[in-house]
């Protein structure tokens, strides 16, 4: 049933008529890349980003001399990304109009399925646990400077990052002086309480 | 007014007749062989099939269900027709889709279950062709080596894109090396093709000077004038006319790209 489908696909797409542009490009620069479909795309499209000066024409004879990929028809856009500032920072730099980006949607003759994309528990080989960690920390650093006069509050900074280290330990020092009454953290044999002594000596005079 | 004239006069007692003929039974008729409905063969358009979860219109309007605030058309589409329109199919219930094993958009991967390298795969590569190597390369090699270039471009593009779009994490730095060291052979090939250009147009110019050599195009391209050269000079003339003959028979067509079976000697990356 499935050969059966196939073959008579493969027989459809030699009876098409082929017309290809007569110019030869023997040393091509262009770089094409294939894109993963969007989760509803029919198996039938195929996606491209493809250089700017590429027509649909180019695509389609493309395609079909260097893939062996037979395309009925071709769809292409243009997205223009918004405008952004230099350097990367919120603040500061020129505002430039990064480069658009040119796609192609190709109808294929013969459907093609992506395999599936690699699951979260397999992607230590990428460290990416490490890498979502920088980019959450991105991420963050963007909202801030989003709102700069905004300063969050210490309870919504643990919540985000977990209590520090020093706060912890500071804690425990605490701790440990309120039960002793003896102050063990740094500087420790170093003070001298002040009170203490002037109450001796009143005891003293008195 | 000369239709009624023409009309056979009709009187009470003819129609009376005609009564008497119709309600005098004869015999007894069977009630499911009188007729019931009208002899017209057009299908009753009163009468319409009930979509599945349709709401029952309780008061017959029309326009039940359309908002003139909301621009919201009717809730159900209607068709001329009484026969079931067809229901989307959910996509769990689709057929598996009957693809191609040896599709030619495979080549834009590098393997078939993850599409993407890790960054130890894609550090794992040699160095570029150097143009001293290429120096002795023939234009097929060359060409060749060109287009498993662009495929490589080709294939470290779209893991770039797969890379960022499922957020995968690290590796974009070693693709960009590779990628590099790939750029870097594609301009050693542009280079021994000039080299070789520059030298050919140097030739043309010696060969203009040079009265051994004939550029018209008719007759031996080289006749040397030292006898000695001259009987080595009639067994090249020999081969030389046979040379260009099995070439262009055999030589492939130099915009079609190279198959991928002599490719497979080619690459260094």
């Amino acid at each position: 049933m499935a050969s059966q489908a196939v073959a008579a696909a493969e027989t459809a797409i030699k009876e098409l008529p082929r017309r290809f542009g007569t110019k030869q490009v023997f040393l091509p620069k262009a770089v094409v890349a294939f894109l993963r479909p969007k989760p509803k795309q029919p198996p039938n499209l195929a996606t491209f980003a493809v250089p700017m000066e590429f027509n649909k024409l180019d695509l389609r004879d493309y395609l079909y001399h260097a893939y062996n990929v037979e395309v009925l028809s071709v769809r292409a856009y243009i997205q223009q990304p918004p405008p952004e500032r230099r350097g990367g920072a919120p603040q500061g730099g020129r505002w430039y109009r990064p480069k658009s980006k040119k796609f192609m949607i190709a109808e294929l003759a013969k459907p093609f399925v992506w395999p599936e994309p690699v699951p979260e528990s397999d992607r230590e080989a990428f460290d990416h646990k490490i890498w979502q960690k920088i980019e959450d920390h991105k991420e963050r650093a963007n909202q801030r400077g989003e709102k700069p006069g905004h300063i969050p509050l210490r309870k919504d900074e643990e919540r985000e990052y977990g209590v520090s280290r020093e706060r912890e330990v500071l804690k425990e020092l605490a701790k440990e002086y309120l039960e002793s009454g003896e102050w063990k953290g740094p500087n420790s044999g170093k003070w001298t309480e002040v009170e203490k002594e002037l109450d001796a000596e009143k005891k003293q005079a008195a | 007014m000369a239709a009624p004239a023409m009309r056979p006069p009709l009187s009470m007692g003819g129609l009376s007749r005609i009564r008497m003929m119709a309600s005098t039974p004869t015999a007894p008729i069977h009630p499911s062989f009188t007729q019931r409905a009208s002899l017209s063969t057009s299908s009753v358009l009163l009468k319409r099939h009930k979509y599945v979860g349709a709401r029952d219109n309780r008061d017959h309007s029309k326009s039940r269900g359309e908002s003139a605030m909301r621009g919201t058309g009717t809730r159900w589409r209607l068709s001329m027709s009484d026969e079931p329109l067809p229901r989307p199919v959910p996509r769990e219930k689709l057929p598996p889709i009957v693809t191609d094993p040896d599709h030619g958009l495979w080549e834009f991967f590098y393997n078939r279950e993850r599409i993407v390298n890790t960054p130890e795969e894609d550090s794992k590569h040699g160095r570029a062709w150097s143009v001293e190597e290429l120096r002795h390369k023939s234009w097929d090699d060359l060409h060749r080596l060109w287009w498993v270039c662009v495929k490589e471009r080709n294939r470290i593009a779209t893991a770039n894109f797969e890379r960022e779009n499922q957020k995968l994490g690290f590796g974009e730095a070693e693709a960009a090396e590779r990628d590099k060291e790939v750029l870097k052979t594609m301009r050693a090939i542009r280079h021994v093709l000039t080299e070789r250009f520059y030298l050919w147009e140097d030739a043309v110019e010696l060969a203009k000077k040079d009265p051994e050599v004939n550029l018209t195009g008719e007759g031996p391209a080289f006749t040397p004038k030292d006898y000695l050269e001259e009987a080595d000079a009639v067994e090249g003339a020999a081969d030389a006319t046979k040379v260009p003959e099995a070439d262009a028979a055999t030589s492939p067509d130099p915009a079609a790209i190279p198959s991928a079976t002599s490719t497979a000697e080619a690459p260094r990356l």
